[in-house]
């Protein structure tokens, strides 16, 4: 069976959408307009992955303004709206989450999160959430004294939000953890002790269903964290290539999880050749013994112009072929 | 001795709409009614003139020359009437924004696409298709027109060779490497693209401004605190020490939201920074609400000691407006809240200034400016927001009186 290949995150919208939400912004456009456009256009992404054979469909989170603010707008606790932070390295912002009391699960409207109207439901829903470790690292906290605390207390609240929206028929969640292998925004990287607190928290969040959840990395080097990224109890583990020493792995590495590797990616416009793919991806599988392999871009899409993005997702659908052909 | 806490701004201005319209099509007398409005605001005084210009002339080229030339008198003259010190080049009107701009004139780049920069904003990228050049002047039309109306001092801001490459895709320089990991290919690719960019596109246009008269040139930098990695603060050291070497004329640098340690990281590279004579720093937006000359209230301001520490002796251009959408809670005194915007008090402008000289030691040496171009407020707000910077300002060098 050919490797699967999944949506990572938010897609970028189109220059139509684009135009409309700042007519919105201009008050020349209503709300209602730019929603007939967010509800085509999600239409269109779900189109795309029909067509180039996905198992787990994602809306493409297309009204998503940054990667935090939906968990964050459903948590008690967490203020937002006054500051803008940089995303990572990249020319986007997402407004940082403060943290002002003790977290919990608020109001949580699933609607924030997919547009589960849209999606078939006769493939599985895929939905991309900040893990806890990234969420607790990228918010400012000015409440807990004891960093586990926050961490923990994420973890169930997004427990809560993980639970509503498998009322919504999602059935796998991408848990996005870069800052367990990028963190720019800090003088010392983490040590050991905190990968253990925050794949506790992952743990703990996990628990339920752990065969739902994938946990994503990106922007850095997964390698050095590999081995404890595949001892938990979840689906599968995803690594950005374009970062990751490959060559650093320990040979024949046998693991059950599925990997997810980041092998197109969401900084370059280059769209990647379907044969480089699949040799990148055989090569990696000469070093790690996967039970699955699943194509995606490194990091959410949103990076590049749509058009850019869609040739990308085709590049995968095409790779996949051949490295089944080559299998 | 000087006159304390100037006022400056940074950069850019909403474009009016009758700004945004005239360049793409012949106006109407409503279109102008806007303009009109502000006029007597302004005092533009020959308006009715210039407008009959506009409604007259059949040629397009024509039409648009004249509507970049009154949009930047009035930039000018909003700023003069806020009482800015230094007024720019009248909120860059003359430009489509400062990346877009500036890569619409480099040979070899083409622009792709719009992506996502925040809420509802996003910017066109490009990708470097080829070896690049600069095809013509980029911002030396602008200064010519501000050198005609400015009636005070002239600063340009222009876009740094670090985020143009940072913000474009590499293309062609990343195809053309050979290095084996991905990695190593990207970094090699950046440090072409930016040596290029710094030699064929930034340099000459330089040459071009000093030449016509600019005095003081305000490198925009925003992506170099992304990067927070010794090898990466090399490569933007090495490029901006490259892009001043020997001219004559002042330069300063902008930078803002930076990462959590970016404005650390950026302190300890600020002292190699060649002829650097300022630092316009963002810091309102990280910044309480409410008054007071005390640490907690000032907590947007923690990071400026990380640059005197360092040995940074240059000026600062302190960021004490917010120029972003605003939703929190705002204490008695310190300004108001209204709908998106925030308009700071002349109090808490006066308090981030003084607390900001207690750290840097010399208020001759701090400057008074919102964070970043003011952009995203309407001009009914940019102008509310200047003038009480202005007025804040004044409050604070009376501390000094």
């Amino acid at each position: 069976m050919s490797p699967e290949i999944q949506l990572a995150g938010i897609h970028p919208r189109s220059e139509r959408l684009i135009e409309l939400t700042r007519s919105y912004e201009r008050a020349k456009a209503s709300w209602s307009q730019v929603e007939v456009q967010l509800g085509q256009e999600t239409r269109e992404v779900i189109k795309l992955q029909d067509s180039l054979g996905f198992k787990h469909f994602s809306d493409g989170s297309l009204d998503w303004q940054d990667q935090l603010r939906p968990v964050t707008r459903s948590l008690k606790g967490v203020e937002s709206g006054t500051r803008y932070s940089r995303w990572f390295d990249t020319n986007t912002f997402y407004q940082k989450p403060i943290i002002v009391g003790k977290i919990s699960a608020g109001d949580i409207d699933p609607k924030n999160f997919l547009r589960a109207e849209l999606l078939t439901e006769k493939r599985g829903r895929k939905v991309t959430l900040p893990g806890p470790y990234t969420f607790s690292q990228l918010s400012e906290n000015k409440h807990y004294k004891n960093y586990a605390d926050l961490l923990f207390d994420i973890a169930i609240a997004e427990l809560e939000i993980i639970r509503r929206l498998k009322n919504e028929g999602v059935t796998l969640f991408q848990l996005s953890e870069p800052c367990l292998v990028y963190q720019p925004y800090r003088e010392s990287f983490r040590d050991h002790s905190e990968v253990e607190q925050a794949l506790g928290a992952i743990r703990s969040l996990v628990r339920e269903k752990p065969g739902d959840f994938l946990v994503q990395t990106y922007f850095g080097d997964a390698a050095p964290l590999l081995p404890d990224l595949l001892d938990l109890p979840v689906f599968g583990v995803g690594i950005d290539l374009f970062e990751t020493d490959v060559s650093s792995l320990s040979e024949q590495e046998k693991t059950s999880k599925a990997l997810v590797l980041g092998v197109v990616d969401s900084r370059e416009s280059f769209v990647e050749n379907p044969n480089w793919i699949a040799a990148t991806a055989r090569k990696f599988s000469e070093k790690v013994d996967a039970r699955d392999l699943v194509f995606a871009s490194n990091s959410d899409l949103k990076f590049v112009p749509q058009g850019i993005a869609n040739q990308k997702l085709e590049a995968l659908s095409k790779a996949s072929e051949l490295f089944e052909e080559s299998r | 001795m000087p006159k304390l806490f100037p006022v400056q701004e940074i950069g850019s201005l909403a474009k009016p709409k009758w700004r945004t319209k005239g360049l793409r099509q012949q106006l109407s007398s409503q279109d102008l009614s806007e303009a009109e409005e502000w006029a007597t605001k302004l005092g533009i005084q020959d308006f009715h003139d210039r407008a009959k210009s506009i409604f007259k002339t059949g040629d397009d080229k024509m039409r648009v020359k004249a509507i970049l030339e009154l949009s930047t008198l009035y930039g000018l003259r909003l700023f003069e009437i806020a009482g800015v010190d230094n007024e720019g080049v009248g909120g860059e009107q003359q430009r489509v924004e400062m990346y877009e701009h500036v890569i619409k004139a480099v040979q070899g780049m083409n622009l792709l696409g719009h992506v996502h920069s925040f809420d509802n904003k996003y910017f066109n990228k490009g990708v470097a298709e080829s070896k690049i050049s600069r095809k013509h002047p980029i911002y030396v039309p602008e200064f010519l027109d501000v050198k005609k109306y400015a009636h005070r001092d002239v600063k340009v801001p222009i876009t740094g060779p670090y985020t143009l490459v940072d913000w474009s895709f590499s293309g062609y320089y990343i195809q053309k490497q050979h290095a084996s990991s991905p990695k190593t290919r990207r970094i090699e690719a950046k440090r072409e693209f930016l040596l290029d960019i710094v030699e064929q596109v930034i340099r000459p246009e330089i040459r071009d401004l000093v030449d016509a008269g600019a005095s003081w040139i305000q490198i925009d930098e925003p992506a170099v605190t992304t990067h927070p990695e010794p090898q990466e603060m090399e490569l933007f050291v090495e490029a901006w020490n490259e892009t001043v070497k020997g001219f004559n004329c002042k330069f300063s640098d902008h930078t803002c939201y930076p990462s959590e340690i970016g404005y650390k990281v950026l302190s300890e590279y600020a002292p190699k920074l060649d002829k650097c004579d300022q630092l316009a720093l963002e810091f309102a937006n990280r910044d309480t609400s409410r008054l007071g000359v005390d640490k907690d209230s000032r907590e947007g301001y923690g990071d400026l000691k990380h640059f005197v520490d360092a040995g940074f002796s240059g000026e600062f251009g302190l960021g004490v407006a917010h120029v972003h959408d605003f939703t929190g809670n705002v204490s008695s005194g310190a300004g108001k809240s209204v709908g998106r915007d925030f308009i700071e008090s002349p109090e808490l402008v006066r308090d981030r200034l003084l607390f900001a000289t207690r750290i840097v030691g010399d208020p001759a040496k701090i400057w008074a400016n919102p964070d970043c171009g003011l952009r995203t407020r309407t001009w009914d707000v940019a102008f509310a927001k200047l003038a009480n910077v202005t007025h804040g300002a004044e409050l604070a060098r009376e501390t000094y009186q």
